[in-house]
């Protein structure tokens, strides 16, 4: 029988998977994303280097910064400019806050897939405070818009350190609470342990990124193998497990979202004082050239591909994003699993259909 | 030049040397090297850096149109998880191809993870990849009728 | 007269009102006084001493006086099955658990649940809901078998009703005392599986039939540990009388004696209510509402409903199987012991109920192959065990029968 998983379905997002199942076994899936397909690449050849901060950082709302950070820093690249320190700093506690915040919404889809509510619940509440604290930087809640080449729109204020001290000290309470009513709750196991194994050997060859490649037993973070702006300052474990399954992939997002909160903390304590822009033309006109930066998302390695042919406008603008490079991992893994199993290993790679569809 | 720098430049060297006549440029940077090669032999090279130098996956293909010279760059990126020195570099492995009709062979044999990026190339830029066994239609609407968007004479309208 | 403004409205419908008022009582009245002595002939009501309009007419202006009228009312059969140990009474619990399960859920969740409904914690929201449902539009699928699609929410309100019919409140308040309650019980539950199999077929769409197909497997395999566990009260009661079964436990409650009897039970009566973690008929990541992925409007509304009402239902056999149904420390005055047993009866199934909410907040849904495993494999055996127990026990003698 074939089933089609979406768009309107509540397990599937704004994407369609054509599964063809045999009883309770899937034989088939074949992704047709596209749904939500905006043609960002070609809007970013008609707007100037500013003018598309805005709307790049649209396809992944929940990530704004970790989309928009490549931009950014690829821009940089061919200006040959680089951020302030302070403001590297600034980028990085946003690019944390964001990837928490994207870690939580993982989380609770995923409490919310296994049909556990409560799960669907805490973190979502939970998300809202490091909404706050981002909003302190950013502005807004989500879309901030506050990278900009040559550093960021504003600086954080002053009591920023002790709100942020005080917001990682609860969440690393709730952390523990989540654990214990989720992760460590025997049904949990039993639903995700051994489910969609993604070997290393296939991880690499399909190039998967983000949590999803940790959790095959792949130790490579953009953040640490190609270090950006000052993350080779900071000290930070990269959560790597061997398994591959389910379970591991909830594993490494949960070990990030420590990770992160020490990388806010670090930070708060080496950033320095100063400018936090670099003064930049109005009308940016990189010189010709091309430029491939890359960072890593909460999703995985974000990249964008610039070609500058000198003008106002990017010339060629090529968004790499993480849901995309995971995109192949879903027919791959979905083959034999149980259709009740669908939605966690399909949402365990971190697939946001938004941002693969651009 | 610090010694990140030499690594690039003998990976360049290398594939220069490897294949002499069909390389029509190459360029280098710091964690960054760029290889443009006639499109007759793009398997052979793709096949060599990933056998002998070690780059694993590619993350992404892209094209891009220049009408002025009448041709479609199509770029592979491709770096490498297995190869701790490798990781930090990021490989362009270019070919130009003329713009009426643009083909190349497929790469998704030599690095499985072009599939869907192959596809989107196809539908943006209509570069056709020779040996693709699915060179479907992704992200487009089906009923798309129009010249592939990402060429450069398709306007936006209003723009 | 044509309505130009507002108080030209106004006046019209005041005139309205005061015409209706002024007819009502010469045409309304007259009709109760001669539809109502022949309706209670009807459902069997047996007045002692004649009785006409004059004692109607007393009776709507001394309301002691229609005591008697009453009284006679609530011993007929009708009184037992529309309104209370019946239907309404089972309605209004079921409403009341739903209320109930937002609330909790909520409450563990650290949200508010319905807050603005109602002066007071959103007690007024199931008749919220009831109004949005009926409000809504009925949609029936194209190519779906209309009259079966239709008869879905009635069955299935039926079987959940006639479940509660044999299900003793107290030693009184029971619709049906039959000698063989507990095989009758079982025998109604069956038809659930095939109520959902049913809906998820009728509405001619895959994740219903899904939906349904799952729920026959579910069903159908957590029927056995459930009717096998209970077969150990049956053994230590010595009867399939509900109301016997509840009679032998005035000493001492059947949970006590039966402990892993009672655990088979309440877990195969989760999977049998498709209860979190047992709701994969309704799995919504994957299959959308399961069989009810189509009902749209009232027919859903009456569904939940009927839904709600099994749920009440299966509680309460477990209050009468295991708790010791009505019997509880008497709270109220000696003369009012009947009501002191429906009290206890109603605070037992709540208890229960709630016990069968909490996991919902707790736990994830489990999978088919495990829960087919879990069922046969481990259950199964569980409530074999369970019958030997009780016959060990009646052998030794201790619990007198």
């Amino acid at each position: 029988m074939t089933l089609s998983v979406g768009p309107q379905h509540p397990g599937s997002g704004h994407f369609r998977l054509i599964i063809t199942v045999d009883g309770d076994i899937i034989v088939k899936a074949e992704p047709d994303p596209g749904y939500v397909h905006r043609g960002e690449e070609k809007m970013a050849e008609v707007r100037n280097y500013i003018q598309n901060i805005p709307h790049i950082e649209r396809p992944s709302i929940i990530d704004a910064s970790g989309i928009l950070y490549p931009y950014v820093l690829a821009v940089e690249d061919l200006l040959g400019k680089s951020a302030p320190e302070r403001a590297q700093y600034i980028r990085m506690i946003m690019a944390e806050l964001n990837r928490i915040t994207s870690h939580l919404y993982f989380l609770s889809i995923f409490g919310i897939f296994l049909g556990h509510s409560t799960m669907f619940m805490w973190p979502m509440g939970d998300r809202e405070v490091f909404i706050d604290l981002s909003q302190m930087i950013g502005g807004t809640r989500i879309t901030f818009s506050h990278f900009v080449p040559g550093g960021v729109r504003s600086d954080a204020p002053d009591s920023f350190a002790d709100k942020a001290e005080k917001t990682c000290d609860y969440f690393e309470g709730r952390l523990k609470e989540y654990e214990r009513i989720f992760v460590n709750n025997p049904l949990c196991h039993q639903r995700t342990v051994g489910v969609g194994v993604l070997t290393k050997e296939d991880a690499i060859k399909l190039g998967v990124v983000g949590p999803s490649l940790r959790a095959s037993g792949v130790k490579s973070d953009t953040r640490r193998d190609e270090p950006y702006d000052a993350y080779d300052k900071v000290d930070f474990e990269v959560p790597v497990y061997s398994e591959g399954d389910s379970y591991a992939r909830l594993r490494v997002h949960f070990d990030e979202m420590r990770q992160s909160m020490s990388i806010i903390r670090q930070c708060i304590k080496q950033m320095p004082k100063g400018p936090v822009k670099q003064k930049l033309p109005p009308q940016l006109r990189p010189p010709a050239g091309e430029a491939y930066a890359r960072t890593e998302a909460a999703r995985g390695a974000m990249a964008y591909y610039i070609v500058s042919d000198g003008g106002n406008y990017p010339y060629r603008l090529k968004m790499n994003v993480a849901s995309f490079r995971n995109l192949i991992a879903i027919p791959y893994l979905l083959k034999g699993v149980h259709l009740a199993d669908m939605p966690t290993v399909y949402w365990g790679l971190d697939y946001w259909p938004v941002e693969a569809d651009k | 030049m610090s010694a990140q720098s030499s690594l690039e430049q003998s990976l360049v060297q290398q594939l220069s040397s490897q294949f002499k006549d069909s390389v029509r440029s190459s360029s280098f940077k710091a964690k960054r090297f760029k290889i443009t090669v006639d499109e007759t032999i793009i398997l052979k090279v793709a096949e060599y850096i990933r056998d002998q130098l070690g780059f694993d996956h590619a993350a992404s293909v892209t094209g891009t149109d220049f009408p002025k010279d009448g041709v479609i760059e199509v770029v592979y990126h491709f770096t490498s998880y297995s190869k701790d020195d490798l990781r930090k570099v990021v490989g362009a492995l270019a070919v130009r191809i003329p713009r009426d009709s643009p083909k190349i062979p497929s790469l998704i044999n030599v690095w499985p993870s072009v599939e869907y990026h192959e596809r989107e190339t196809y539908e943006m830029l209509g570069v056709t990849f020779e040996g693709h066994p699915n060179l479907k239609r992704l992200l487009l609407p089906e009923d798309w009728s129009d010249i592939p968007p990402l060429r450069k004479d398709f306007t936006l309208p209003g723009r | 007269m044509p309505i130009e403004n507002f108080e030209d409205f106004i006046k019209r419908v005041l005139e309205i009102v005061f015409w209706v008022l002024v007819f009502s009582p010469l045409v309304i009245f007259p009709l109760i006084f001669i539809v109502l002595p022949s309706m209670m002939g009807l459902i069997g009501i047996m007045i002692p001493g004649p009785i006409g309009v004059n004692d109607i007419l007393a009776a709507l202006a001394d309301p002691l006086k229609s005591i008697p009228i009453m009284t006679e009312f609530m011993k007929t059969d009708f009184f037992k099955i529309a309104v209370f140990p019946g239907f309404t009474w089972a309605a209004l619990i079921a409403t009341g658990a739903i209320l109930i399960e937002r609330k909790l859920l909520a409450k563990m969740q650290l949200r508010v649940g319905p807050l603005y409904a109602g002066k007071f914690e959103g007690v007024l929201q199931p008749i919220a809901d009831l109004l949005k449902l009926i409000a809504k539009e009925i949609i029936i699928p194209r190519r779906a078998d209309k009259l079966a699609f239709w008869c879905i929410p009635f069955a299935a309100m039926a079987v959940g009703g006639a479940l509660l019919a044999i299900v003793p409140v107290s030693k009184q308040w029971v619709v049906t005392n039959l000698d063989v309650g507990l095989v009758v019980a079982f025998a109604i539950m069956s038809f659930f599986p095939i109520i959902a199999l049913v809906a998820g077929w009728a509405s001619n769409s895959k994740y219903p039939f899904l939906g349904g197909l799952r729920a026959l497997h579910q069903m159908v395999s957590y029927e056995i540990p459930l009717l096998l566990s209970a077969l150990g009260v049956a053994v230590l009661a010595g009867s399939l009388n509900l109301v016997k079964i509840v009679e032998t436990q005035s000493s001492i409650p059947f949970l006590l004696v039966q402990p892993l009897g009672a655990i088979v039970f309440f877990i195969a009566l989760m999977a049998e209510l498709e209860r979190i973690p047992f709701d994969l008929p309704e799995a919504e990541p994957e299959l959308v509402a399961g069989w009810m992925t189509e009902m749209s409007g009232m027919l859903f509304g009456v569904t939940q409903l009927a839904v709600y009402v099994k749920f009440y239902a299966l509680a309460g056999l477990f209050t009468t199987l295991y708790l010791g149904g009505w019997y509880g420390p008497q709270i109220l005055p000696p003369e009012m012991a009947e009501a002191n047993a429906v009290i206890w009866f109603t605070v037992k199934t709540l208890a229960v109920m709630v016990l069968m909410m909490v996991p919902r907040g707790t736990m994830t849904r489990i999978r088919i192959d495990l829960m087919l495993k879990a069922g046969w494999g481990r259950l199964l055996f569980l409530a074999f065990v369970n019958i030997f127990i009780a016959i060990v026990v009646v052998q030794l003698g201790i619990v007198p029968r």
